[in-house]
């Protein structure tokens, strides 16, 4: 397996410049809360991959949600565990962004030259909150009708504007069908293509800057 | 392995058990996700003749219910349907509710059949009149052959 990556590696050059960066030297002072932004992303990953999974057989319809929904957790193999698996990693994928987040306070590490990289772990946080909101409405049952339902009327408070921008997240005056798709579409690929760019953004960024050592 | 290990320093060990934990790990996502995308069940539904009644045993006039047996996954199953005889045509009706499945029965003195679960009702072609249910009555194929009766069920 190896020299199959060597043989690989000839023609695309990965690893030299990968290199540098894997086999950097860390600063004093790290310790294991360092790790708390590589295990949001380990489940990022964990979560793209069940998605992925649990995409194959959800049916983002009025009539259909719902029925695919119980069909995947009660018919399919290991439908239950993947449907599991996915809710589970997203609230957990939540609580360690934000215990990364404090541990970046904490740390200074939000200071010059790391504010970039603040403002676009930030802009992860808000899309990771706005995943989380539209994937709660897509097993159509009361609750996620409910939860959207107070969620986008919250929105009509907002001054002037307000109830344009409900009647756009809605896709009508009320939560229907038309809003699934579009929390479907969004949830779906909107979401995880902005994630993927800020998390390169994020990345490269600390290839650039190195790690903020301790206190 | 023992002795090719002395060789090796810690971090060699280190990614070496890396390496191992990774390979494990992605034939292990490998397997969920081809246990989880392989389809269930594969085989095809058939369409199965089942024997009804002779051809003299047919309502004149109106519907009337069948008992059929026939065996579904070598387990015998006892099924209702009906078949209805307009004067101008002969069909036969599935006896399943198309709202939720409730089987429903024919009440000759309101000439309706009646579901008995959320009040879903049918005229005697199948079409709905009131209640819930979203289509009319499923048709079944039938079949008349050397004066016997024959109801298509898929199996």
């Amino acid at each position: 397996m190896g020299r199959f990556f060597e043989w690989l590696d000839r023609y695309f050059g990965i690893k030299k410049p990968h290199r540098r960066f894997l086999k950097r030297s860390i600063p004093e002072g790290v310790n294991y809360f360092f790790c708390l932004g590589g295990v949001a992303f380990t489940l990022f990953i964990f979560l793209f991959a069940s998605g992925l999974m649990l995409a194959i057989y959800y049916v983002p319809s009025e009539n259909d949600a719902f029925a695919s929904i119980i069909y995947i957790h009660n018919e399919v193999r290991l439908g239950g565990f993947i449907r599991s698996f996915h809710k589970w990693s997203a609230n957990v994928f939540i609580i360690s962004i934000i215990l990364h987040t404090i541990r970046v306070f904490v740390y200074k590490a939000y200071r010059h030259p790391r504010e970039l990289n603040w403002i676009v772990g930030s802009l992860t946080l808000i899309l990771a909150f706005a995943s989380g909101f539209t994937g709660y409405l897509l097993p159509w049952d009361q609750k996620a009708y409910w939860a959207t339902e107070v969620g986008t009327s919250m929105v009509k408070k907002f001054p002037l504007v307000g109830p344009y921008i409900s009647y756009f997240l809605r896709g009508g005056a009320d939560v229907t069908g038309a809003t699934l798709i579009r929390f479907y579409a969004v949830h779906t690929l909107y979401l995880p293509l902005l994630m993927c760019l800020l998390l390169w953004a994020h990345f490269h960024l600390v290839k650039q800057q190195g790690v903020k050592g301790g206190l | 392995m023992p002795d090719n290990l002395s060789y090796s320093d810690r971090r060699t060990f280190l990614t070496k058990i890396c390496h191992l934990f990774s390979f494990i790990g992605f034939f292990i996502i490998t397997g969920i996700f081809l246990l989880f995308a392989f389809p269930k069940k594969i085989s095809k539904k058939k369409t199965v003749y089942v024997y009804v009644c002779k051809e003299e045993d047919l309502p004149l006039q109106g519907a009337r219910q069948y008992l059929i047996n026939y065996s579904r996954q070598e387990k015998p199953v006892e099924h209702k349907i009906f078949i209805v005889n307009t004067g101008k045509e002969l069909f036969a009706l599935s006896s399943s509710c198309t709202h939720l499945g409730c089987l429903i029965n024919w009440y000759r003195s309101e000439n309706r059949f009646l579901c008995p679960c959320h009040g879903g009702k049918y005229d005697i072609s199948g079409n709905v009149v009131e209640g819930p249910p979203p289509t009319a009555l499923n048709h079944l194929p039938m079949k008349i052959e050397h004066e016997k009766v024959h109801i298509g069920i898929k199996v």
